[in-house]
């Protein structure tokens, strides 16, 4: 079995091509059919093609460093994060993209000015904002797109349905294991050791880290507090 | 700099400096430290040394930085990979004999629990006379302030100006290089081309606007409220914005894929990190 044709089974292993029940015109290309109970069913060929000319453009970047990622969708953070880790892209620390990250450079802004030459977004209904700031700023933009999302302002839509963190992250998969192939950290016909497991997201309950719901109740006290405090500093200063 | 404030103050100007700081402990202490903590400061932001001293300028963009070090020849490249500056000492730093006119000035107001609060709009044109034309508008609440603050602006929306001729292709460009028009609210402003020695034909605004962008020759038609002074400004930026986007045949070749400053200094750029 060809490298490809692997690829294209874990594809759908992940549902990958499970669309959502409604057709934005501009995916129109890259939709197959539509399944009996009314899903997109997208094209896995264009899907991967697609990977393929993202990776490269990725690995174009001169600075790992300059490739920015992001999710606001929770189930997509992990694999953003394991994605820069693999491949030294930089993304936002938090889930909510600060506006003005791309456009304000002041001072007053709290340190968080990036300038990319890449973005990679995972879901452009979510991430609006970060790919609104990369038009005014010139940055070309990858996302990754369901049947129902508008392609305004993306240069290379990664055509993915089913925004279940299995279908996100086996993209972000294939995609850092793509940058790897062409920066020659791995051989072509190399099997990548990290498995794609890394990269879903897990929910972690307060159960499993044995935090009782009287000690969330005194953290969220104490975090009013610390914010209290520092807000009445910052009063002090001004 | 201590020294010098120092030789300015009235009280014993003959001692030495050492004995002079511990036996007129109080005063001298109180006014060295008045002395130090003005020299500690940037002094250019006192007085009269503003229009003398050179701001130190730290730059907060990638493209501040390549200016600053004078990786970027010109400022055409900016302008040629549509990079957005951010920094108006960008700006200077490629033009320095950037002249700044402000053109309308007005109160505005605003409506408060308290009455009205009034502040100042400005609008500003910057430009070189030859090439290169800025509008900027700013709302402050003294005068000056706002006159300042479009002057920055306006640096931070600077564009070429594409010259043309009106017949044979003798000297230099001297006008606009073919029908532009530009609008803004209702004003529409047309540009024609014009043989070299009409001079601006204009109203008084936009003939202002013209002259500094370094237009010699041209027609004008223009129509809407041009009273509304803000938008007829605008409308003629705009219209010299054009200029720039207009296809013409011999723009027609295909232009050679170059890579941008981003991406040649891009090791210079993750050094300075």
């Amino acid at each position: 079995m060809s490298r490809k044709e692997q690829d294209i089974k874990r594809l759908i292993a992940s549902q990958c091509h499970i669309g959502t029940k409604q057709l934005h015109f501009d995916l129109k290309r890259y939709v197959s059919h539509r399944s009996d109970n009314g899903s997109y069913i997208l094209n896995l060929e264009e899907t991967w093609q697609h990977i393929k000319l993202a990776a490269r453009v990725i690995a174009a970047i001169e600075q790992p460093q300059d490739v920015m990622v992001v999710s606001s969708r929770p189930i997509g953070q992990r694999a953003v994060i394991k994605f820069a880790h693999y491949t030294q892209a930089s993304s936002t620390r938090s889930a909510r993209w600060t506006p003005g990250t791309l456009t304000n450079q002041s001072n007053s802004a709290s340190g968080k000015f990036q300038e990319p030459q890449l973005l990679i977004v995972t879901d452009p209904h979510l991430d609006r904002q970060a790919i609104v700031e990369a038009s005014y700023v010139n940055i070309p933009v990858i996302a990754l797109c369901n049947s129902d999302t508008p392609l305004q302002y993306v240069d290379i839509p990664i055509p993915v349905g089913n925004r279940e963190t299995k279908s996100i992250s086996m993209i972000y998969w294939l995609l850092a294991r793509e940058v790897k192939i062409l920066r020659g950290e791995l051989r072509q016909d190399e099997e990548w050791d990290v498995l794609v497991d890394l990269f879903y997201h897990k929910e972690i309950t307060n159960d499993q880290l044995g935090i009782t719901d009287t000690q969330v109740k005194q953290e969220a006290e104490g975090e009013d507090h610390e914010q209290q405090a520092e807000g009445e500093k910052a009063d002090k200063d001004w | 700099m201590a020294e010098q404030e120092q030789q300015q103050a009235p009280p014993a100007p003959e001692q030495e400096q050492a004995p002079q700081a511990e036996k007129k402990g109080f005063g001298r202490g109180g006014r060295g430290q008045r002395e130090r903590r003005e020299g500690g400061a940037p002094r250019q932001n006192r007085g009269p040394r503003r229009f003398g001293g050179e701001q130190e300028w730290t730059p907060l963009t990638k493209l501040g930085r390549l200016v600053k070090a004078g990786k970027i020849k010109s400022l055409e490249t900016i302008f040629q990979f549509s990079i957005p500056i951010k920094e108006y000492q960008i700006v200077d730093h490629f033009l320095k004999n950037l002249k700044e006119e402000p053109l309308a000035l007005g109160p505005v107001q605003k409506q408060t629990c308290a009455g009205q609060r009034t502040r100042f709009k400005a609008y500003v044109v910057v430009g070189d006379n030859h090439q290169h034309i800025g509008l900027g508008w700013k709302s402050a609440k003294e005068v000056q302030g706002a006159i300042k603050g479009a002057v920055i602006n306006a640096k931070l929306n600077l564009i070429p100006v594409r010259k043309g001729y009106w017949g044979n292709k003798i000297a230099q460009p001297h006008t606009v290089p073919c029908k532009v028009t530009g609008k803004e609210g209702s004003v529409r402003v047309r540009l024609v081309p014009a043989p070299r020695g009409t001079g601006i034909v204009a109203a008084i605004t936009s003939k202002k606007v013209l002259q500094m962008a370094g237009i010699q020759d041209c027609y004008t038609q223009s129509k809407g409220s041009t009273r509304t002074r803000s938008n007829f400004l605008k409308a003629t930026f705009h219209a010299l914005k054009e200029t720039y986007n207009f296809l013409t045949p011999d723009l027609w070749g295909h232009t050679k894929l170059e890579s941008t400053p981003f991406q040649e200094h891009s090791e210079f750029l993750a050094a300075l990190k």
